[in-house]
């Protein structure tokens, strides 16, 4: 079942920002919880979109890559 | 230049002693021609080897907008004593097919990177980018700015990325080679742009294509989907120059091991005995090779390459799974398909990476590696989800387990009965 992409964005951004006050980097498996019926490859496309539009962040350590949200944890360490 | 700092390094410096280059002379030389950063670097190295410990940071938050991949944050933690490396970031720049440059480019490259960062290159690094080793936060744009529009260059994958899909150099200048290697690589590039540089997946994901078995990009044992060229037709003998190697008139291994005397060439002993699967005969004057027990291991063909070729039938072996220890231990990957033909726009190669992904993506745990998924739920289910069938290259051993597991499908009537009938011929 496709889900709408906006809407699927706004639980995402819920969902982080929920998260975020108890820790403050997620891994995209994480992200599938904000909404069960999407799909993985929905809730990527969707999560990359917000980070381009400046309301996620990605953390990198080089080798994998996690989601933050703006404002919590520190920029420059896990 | 006078107000260069440099760092007592007695440890570092025993690097340099050895019979080799080391990357250690490197750093200092250009140090020691003003670059205040790499003499930072060979403090905190000094620093690290005292403490025993790394003290750069873990990752961070940088990257060029729109990208999740790429660029790699580095940042000491001794910025104090060490302010010139106080963030020293890294590039993967995605490495044209092959490696091939020009000299007029690459000094471009260096200038702009001279410029805007160390000035320290690592060509290439173990994924098969181009790799720029320190520049600061600020000039991430700058930098990908420049690259991609005086470059014609991008970022390469890091992180939960598809990687940048190497390849070895294939026809361009290898004559064993089965396939164009760079044409695919290319291709597929171009195809996952996406997945190249936006986070995806679990972990990380590789895929590696080698023209010929010997397998130059080491596929087999780091790619996720190693693409190997390999021929399903005979291979090819020229009789008269398999003679002169053996008369001494052509050097094996085209004198690749001539540093030493080996004596005279036997091809008995340095070739037909040394077939993995016997089925080579030689007889004083003709070779004979029973190509169906061939396993394509390339050893008789790297010893003669004037006398034998690869067949002409040509296309790839596809394999799954290969990673590093992070779980489990290290792993070569597993043959999936033994032969696919590998012709633009490569369709049943991406047909397979989409069923692949879409389970990975599904069921992988946070940082699994494709590899390690197919370890943990079993090359049956594995073969399940990319509908293949599966075939005796794939049995490792003989099973162990006396029961046979049935899939319901596989049994007439499914797990349905009718107690009924049952009960008509079997009493309560
Ligand atoms: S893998 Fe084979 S084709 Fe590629 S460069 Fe090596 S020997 Fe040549
Ligand atoms: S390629 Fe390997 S297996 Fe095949 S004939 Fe030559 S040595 Fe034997």
């Amino acid at each position: 079942m496709a889900v709408d992409k906006e809407e699927l964005k706004k639980k995402i951004l819920e969902y982080a920002t929920k998260k975020a006050k108890f820790k403050s980097k997620m891994y995209i498996k994480d992200l599938y919880k904000a909404d069960p019926n999407a799909k993985p490859r929905e809730v990527k496309n969707a999560a990359n979109e917000l980070v381009k539009e400046n309301k996620l962040e990605y953390f990198s350590s080089g080798s994998t890559t996690m989601y933050g949200v703006p404002g919590f944890g520190n920029p420059e360490q896990e | 230049m006078a107000d260069l700092k440099k760092h007592d390094t007695p440890m570092v410096d025993e690097l340099k002693k050895g019979p080799w280059s080391s990357f250690a002379d490197d750093l200092q030389t250009r140090g020691d021609s003003g670059s205040q950063a790499c003499l930072d670097l060979l403090g905190q190295l000094e620093l690290s080897y005292k403490d025993k410990e790394t003290h750069w940071k873990h990752g961070g938050i940088v990257g060029v907008f729109g990208y999740g991949g790429g660029v790699i944050g580095r940042y000491s933690d001794q910025p104090d004593k060490f302010p010139a490396i106080a963030a020293f970031h890294t590039l993967r720049i995605n490495q044209p097919a092959s490696k091939f440059y020009s000299t007029k480019f690459l000094r471009k490259l260096c200038d702009m990177w001279d410029h805007r960062g160390s000035g320290v290159f690592n060509f290439h690094g173990s994924t098969g980018d181009t790799v720029m080793i320190g520049t600061t936060t600020e000039q991430l744009e700058p930098i990908f700015f420049d690259l991609t529009h005086q470059f014609d260059m991008d970022l390469g994958g890091s992180g939960s990325n598809l990687r940048t899909p190497s390849c070895c150099i294939g026809r361009a200048r290898c004559e064993f080679s089965c396939l164009d290697t760079q044409a695919i690589c290319y291709d597929l590039t171009m195809t996952y742009q996406d997945e190249l540089h936006r986070p995806a997946f679990p972990y990380k994901y590789k895929f590696k294509i080698s023209g010929c078995p010997n397998d130059c990009v080491a596929a087999i044992a780091r790619s996720c989907c190693a693409i190997i060229g390999t021929w399903r037709d005979e291979i090819r003998i020229d009789q008269k120059a398999v003679q002169a190697y053996v008369n001494g008139e052509l050097k094996p291994n085209a004198g690749a091991f001539s540093d030493r005397d080996w004596g005279p060439f036997d091809i008995q002993k340095e070739v037909i005995d040394l077939c993995p699967s016997k089925c080579m005969y030689w007889d004083g004057k003709e070779l004979k090779i029973d190509n169906r027990e061939c396993t394509r291991c390339m050893h008789c063909i790297n010893v003669m390459p004037e006398a034998l070729r690869p067949g002409l039938d040509v296309g790839a072996t596809i394999l799954s799974g290969a990673k590093a220890p992070i779980l489990e231990g290290a792993q070569m990957s597993t043959l999936i398909i033994p032969f696919m033909r590998m012709e633009y726009p490569y369709d049943e190669i991406k047909e397979l990476t989409d069923l692949i992904w879409d389970w990975w993506m599904e069921e992988g745990r946070n940082r699994e590696r494709l590899g390690e998924l197919i370890q943990r739920k079993g090359l049956p289910t594995y073969l399940r989800i990319i509908k293949r069938k599966p075939i005796p290259q794939m049995v490792k051993e003989p099973r162990s387990n006396p029961y046979v597991f049935w899939k319901e499908e596989e049994v007439p009537g499914g797990w349905t009965r009718s107690l009924e009938e049952f009960r008509k011929k079997h009493l309560a």
